[in-house]
């Protein structure tokens, strides 16, 4: 699985979100699985899959799929 | 509630509060009756997704903490299972006649849960922190007192309260990032207190957010040749007396809490103890009575002597001089 | 016509026994003395309560559909103990065991499901909050009952009543009443001279409560109030205009009757002043 697919699959199982409310447009607060609660449980899950330890001010950037990417690419995961 | 390695890590991370929103949102799915009020701190207690998930189980009293226990009480008069939350000197002080006249003497079956207590939000100051609260609430008869040690206690303990036939008070310490005690289901009961250590020279009774701290200190103890037995007093009231009882078989007992010395876990502990013939010598790590200037969590544990470090020097110390 | 002349009849009778009840108790308590003249002015609205408006008696006090009645200003429990004899909570008896050791019969109502005492009042504040909740379950369970809370003017010093009152109209719980005893005293003075409430009627109306003043000794205008209320969608304040004390010459408008002792002589007089309507 490559990493992006690996990144899609964490943010779909993690938030609890169908599929097919999922875009890589995706921003938080956009469905209501992604509410504060549901960003900690993401940023947990995103560690856990890529074995990383998020800095705080990068959980608190960490706004949309597409930023989170970006983010990620800061812990060395190579999309 | 899946209670599992990663559910674990979540809570930790989400901290007490939010946790707190996780566990009655479970129960919100069984428990037909379960109404949750609250003071305007729906954000602030994790209680958002259940205001929409559940907004027929949800009353919302505005910031009017007498009202709430009022409003409590006569849903609880009705047979339904009421849970109120705002922070904890609100929720405690604010309220505490209500909670006399309501949960006390007419032992309306309410669970009242008070956030962020302890020293957390000690950088908004000591209106926001909770220093008083088991002193306090202690002295109501028939009134329950619980301080989980860590995330998943802190679901169990909600769990376990608003089965009990009699009112409660939940004491929520710690922030986010909440240190982890228990990193696997356990057996939790209210009014038994847990090993987590044993040991046979000293021993550390702790409760809620200090439990954490206290397991931490008693490894350095223990590579200080001092054998500490840790015992989280998750239950404040009623406290668990044969604990104590086997406590007196050790040199030196120790209560640690985020609390004022006075009124809290190391009172409820002397003043069983000290019915006890020679019993030992107790140290008391909490608070020293006084309002301190703020300053960020660490900052304040460490300040009162609350953090794993500090808690090591002071044991060493009155250690020394048995 | 003859009908309400009948229900009218009822609740001069009810408040008439209420009357004698609450002599024979204020008596029972000796040099205890009792809060006499709270209760005297709440006895024409705790009667039409009762006898009209609650169904709540010794054969059905737990049926889903009774009326609840909380006394806020529980000092006034001898209106409230005299209440619960008439319809057969309480025995005759069991009156004079008021404020005597043991009894279950205190200067403030304690809770005692088996006399049909519902909670413990007494500190000023709290029976309205109490209200709110009960109408916040009764909604849940689409119940058409009412809850009738009778508080003090000089209890509406409290800060916690006002908590209360901002809450109901949030809530919608058009099935709360809060009936204010406007006697114009509290406990070592007058409201003006003690706290000032200024209009209650406004403050109340302004709080979002369908908000009425009528005579709180005048039965028919009572009667007539609970019974077209059934119509408003909004929590109901009744400011009841009343005098503390009122029944017996020796204690009308008198605060001195806030707590006082009852001797053997004024019982006698008092005995022979109470009227049937």
């Amino acid at each position: 699985m490559s990493n992006l697919e690996k990144y899609k699959n964490t943010f779909i199982k993690s938030l609890d979100i169908k599929e097919s409310d999922f875009k890589e447009s995706i921003q938080y607060n956009d469905v209501p699985e992604w509410d504060s609660i549901g960003h900690m449980t993401l940023i947990s899950a995103l560690e856990e899959s890529f074995d990383i330890s998020f800095e705080t001010d990068d959980i608190v950037d960490f706004s949309s799929f597409k930023k989170g990417k970006e983010l990620l690419e800061k812990y060395k995961v190579n999309f | 509630m899946d209670i599992n390695e990663r559910n674990i890590k979540v809570w930790s991370a989400i901290g007490p509060r939010a946790t707190l929103g996780m566990a009655v949102l479970d129960l919100a799915k069984d428990m037909e009756n379960l109404m949750v009020l609250t003071c305007d701190v729906s954000t602030s207690a994790g209680l958002d997704r259940f205001r929409k998930t559940y907004p027929e189980k949800y009353v919302d009293l505005g910031i009017a903490e007498q009202n709430l226990i009022g409003v409590a009480a006569g849903l609880a008069s009705e047979n339904y299972n009421v849970i109120t939350t705002t922070f904890a000197p609100f929720q405690t002080m604010r309220c505490c006649e209500q909670i006399k006249v309501n949960l006390g003497y007419m032992r309306q079956k309410v669970c009242m849960v008070g956030i962020a207590s302890g020293l957390v939000l000690g950088n908004l100051g000591y209106t926001h922190c909770c220093i008083e609260d088991v002193g306090v609430l202690r002295s109501i008869p028939g009134l329950t007192i619980v301080s989980p040690a860590d995330s998943l206690e802190t679901i169990k303990a909600i769990n376990a309260a608003i089965k009990l036939n009699s009112p409660s008070y939940i004491r929520l310490t710690g922030g986010s990032n909440n240190p982890i005690v228990y990193n696997q289901d356990y057996d939790f009961e209210i009014g038994k207190s847990i090993l987590l250590k044993e040991g046979k020279d000293i021993t550390i009774f702790c409760t809620g957010a200090s439990v954490y701290q206290s397991l931490e200190a008693a490894k350095t103890l223990e590579q200080n040749n001092i054998s500490c037995r840790v015992i989280n007093m998750h239950t404040i009231k009623p406290i668990d007396k044969e604990a104590i009882d086997k406590a007196t078989e050790t040199k030196l007992i120790v209560s640690v809490e985020e609390h004022n010395v006075i009124g809290g876990l190391g009172s409820a502990i002397s003043e069983y103890k000290s019915t006890i013939s020679k019993a030992p010598k107790q140290l008391f790590i909490g608070i020293n009575d006084f309002y301190s200037k703020g300053g960020n969590y660490k900052f304040l544990q460490n300040k009162h002597g609350l953090s794993s470090e500090k808690i090591v020097v002071e044991v060493i110390n009155n250690y020394k001089k048995l | 016509m003859s009908d309400e002349k009948d229900i009218l009849k009822k609740i001069n009778n009810f408040a008439f026994n209420s009357r004698k009840n609450i002599l024979e108790m204020a008596l029972a308590a000796g040099a205890s003395s009792s809060h006499f003249g709270g209760a005297l002015s709440i006895v024409e609205i705790v009667s039409t309560l009762f006898s009209t408006q609650i169904r709540f008696n010794k054969d059905s006090p737990n049926s889903d559909d009774r009326n609840r009645f909380i006394l806020s200003k529980g000092h006034a429990c001898l209106a409230y103990y005299a209440a619960l004899c008439e319809v057969g909570f309480i025995d005759k008896e069991e009156l004079k065991t008021f404020e005597k050791n043991d009894s279950n019969l205190l200067g403030h109502p304690v809770l005692n499901k088996s006399i049909g005492i519902d909670f413990s009042t007494g500190s000023l504040g709290m029976g309205l909050s109490i209200g709110i909740g009960i109408a916040i379950a009764n909604k849940k369970k689409n119940r058409n009952s009412n809850i009738y809370v009778v508080m003090g003017d000089g209890e509406c010093n409290e800060g916690s009543v006002w908590e209360a009152a901002m809450a109901a109209p949030n809530f919608s719980l058009n099935n709360l009443y809060a009936i204010i005893d406007n006697n114009n005293f509290q406990q070592t003075g007058s409201n003006k001279e003690i706290m000032n409430s200024e209009s209650l009627k406004e403050k109340w109306s302004s709080f979002g409560w369908e908000t009425s003043e009528i005579d709180g000794h005048n039965v028919k205008d009572l009667f007539n109030y609970f019974e077209n209320g059934k119509n408003i969608n909004k929590p109901k304040a009744l400011i009841a205009k009343t005098i503390k004390g009122k029944g017996f010459t020796f204690s009308e408008n008198n605060n001195n009757w806030h707590h006082s002792v009852l001797t053997k002589s004024l019982y006698e007089q008092a005995l022979s002043e109470i009227i049937i309507k």
